[in-house]
């Protein structure tokens, strides 16, 4: 055997650790997800763009269209209002913004609408550090104009309204930077308008709200595990899931269940992104 | 071909492939984790922009090249990566003392991350250089200069040397 072939051998000796398959399967679905959220995101923020052109609205404050989506008027206590849409591609950052901001005379939406503000701009803020460390690491460390070519990142800000009645709404703000790696994050907002206040895993579940919650995110856990034993949560003793709190993240779904949501990384390998669990 | 056979055909490439793009991340990164991270990212990246695939042939070489490009970026947020520039690349004398690790694999790792790439390309995964030229975004002349190059440093004799383009 000649040297060349012993080190071909070797090479296809690498081996292929267990859980690569859930990672591709993972991956495809991740890929066409993100694929048709572009795709609608692109159009979305088309007919915006094209609407705002239309009234002559357009308002080109730090860069920012306003956008002229609203998102139809239920009730007459609230609305929810697309306050900032924007989709453009600036210095290789690509841009799919639609925030949101709660119209209503309440403090609750004044505190929600300044805080979904102050996140958007400093997810913007770091977005823009992040893409210049890694343009300065990338030429400083011998990439060529050309290597560098089409490459881009991603930064979006989407929001979806999961359910809503006459006096109340529950929606999620999600934020994801994409690169080299992808980030994501989601927020969520669940409001009794007609009180003026936060809802909260107690209002829907009762006052035994935190051992309903952590039976049924341990059997979901648990009822996780594949055929090899594989699963992506972290045992409670290395930082895994043990309890929700009231800091915990949820949103209320159509049919009025709260699903609990944990940031990624939290209880879980990063491959298995933001984690959900529907309260049933 | 339409999109929806585009996207099946992917699908089914990559999951059929995925240990041949988990080896060749792995060559470039030496680490499990991350040759695992670059293989998602670059499944996920593949999926998300199959609409820029526009000629199936050519899938094969479009997704080593999404790979390629991944475990670069990588290499380069570690700052590790020095890129090799031909001209000036010390092919060494015959003179110079083999180094003390004779194993070539372990040589070929040593080489800069670009003429790594071509040697594995061609000479693991059995590649033609026209589809190393269309993987590496450089011209042909340039892969087979940089082949020689990378062959000569790891004193391989070009004879009995297959170079198929």
């Amino acid at each position: 055997m000649n040297e060349l072939e012993k080190a071909k051998a070797r090479y296809l000796e690498t081996p292929i650790p267990a859980e690569l398959h859930h990672r591709v399967r993972i991956a495809i679905r991740q890929g066409r997800q993100n694929r048709s959220r572009k795709n609608w995101h692109r159009s979305f923020a088309a007919a915006a763009a094209c609407l705002a052109m239309l009234m002559g609205v357009l308002n080109l404050s730090p860069g920012i269209a306003m956008a002229a989506a609203d998102v139809p008027l239920l009730g007459g206590l609230f609305q929810i209002l697309t306050i900032r849409s924007y989709a453009a591609l600036e210095d290789g950052v690509d841009y799919q913004l639609n925030v949101p901001a709660v119209e209503a005379d309440s403090e609750t939406a004044a505190r929600v609408n300044a805080e979904i503000e102050e996140r958007v701009d400093a997810l913007l803020a770091k977005a823009q550090s992040d893409w210049q460390d890694y343009q300065t690491a990338f030429f400083a460390t011998g990439g060529t104009q050309e290597e560098w070519g089409e490459r881009q990142m991603d930064v979006i800000v989407n929001y979806e309204i999961k359910s809503q009645t006459e006096t109340t709404v529950s929606f999620v703000v999600d934020f994801a930077e994409g690169w080299v790696s992808a980030q994501q994050q989601r927020f969520c907002y669940n409001l009794d308008l007609e009180n003026d206040r936060d809802i909260t895993l107690a209002d829907l579940l009762g006052e035994d709200w935190v051992e309903i919650c952590n039976n049924s995110i341990l059997a979901q856990i648990e009822a996780s595990v594949d055929d090899e034993g594989f699963s992506y949560f972290f045992p409670a003793e290395r930082g895994g899931f043990t309890t929700v709190d009231t800091s915990t993240s949820f949103y209320i779904r159509d049919d009025g269940t709260p699903v609990v949501v944990f940031p990624e990384y939290t209880i879980a390998s990063g491959a298995a992104g933001i984690v959900e669990f529907p309260i049933r | 071909m339409s999109k929806k056979e585009i996207d099946r055909l992917l699908t089914s490439y990559l999951i059929e492939n995925q240990a041949k793009l988990y080896r060749l991340a792995y060559s470039y990164l030496k680490n499990r984790e991350e040759a695992l991270d670059a293989v998602q990212t670059a499944v996920c990246r593949a999926l998300e922009r199959q609409d820029r695939l526009r000629d199936p042939n050519a899938l094969r070489a479009w997704v080593y090249r999404i790979l390629v490009n991944i475990c670069y970026d990588q290499l380069r947020q570690r700052q590790h990566i020095v890129f090799a520039d031909t001209d000036t690349l010390d092919t060494g004398s015959y003179e110079d003392p083999l180094p003390d690790d004779s194993d070539l694999a372990a040589r070929i790792d040593a080489l800069p991350p670009d003429i790594a790439t071509i040697i594995r390309l061609r000479f693991y995964e059995d590649l033609s250089l026209r589809e190393i030229s269309a993987i590496t975004e450089s011209p042909l002349s340039t892969v087979k200069t940089r082949l020689y190059a990378g062959l000569k440093k790891l004193r391989l004799s070009l004879e009995g040397v297959n170079v198929i383009e």
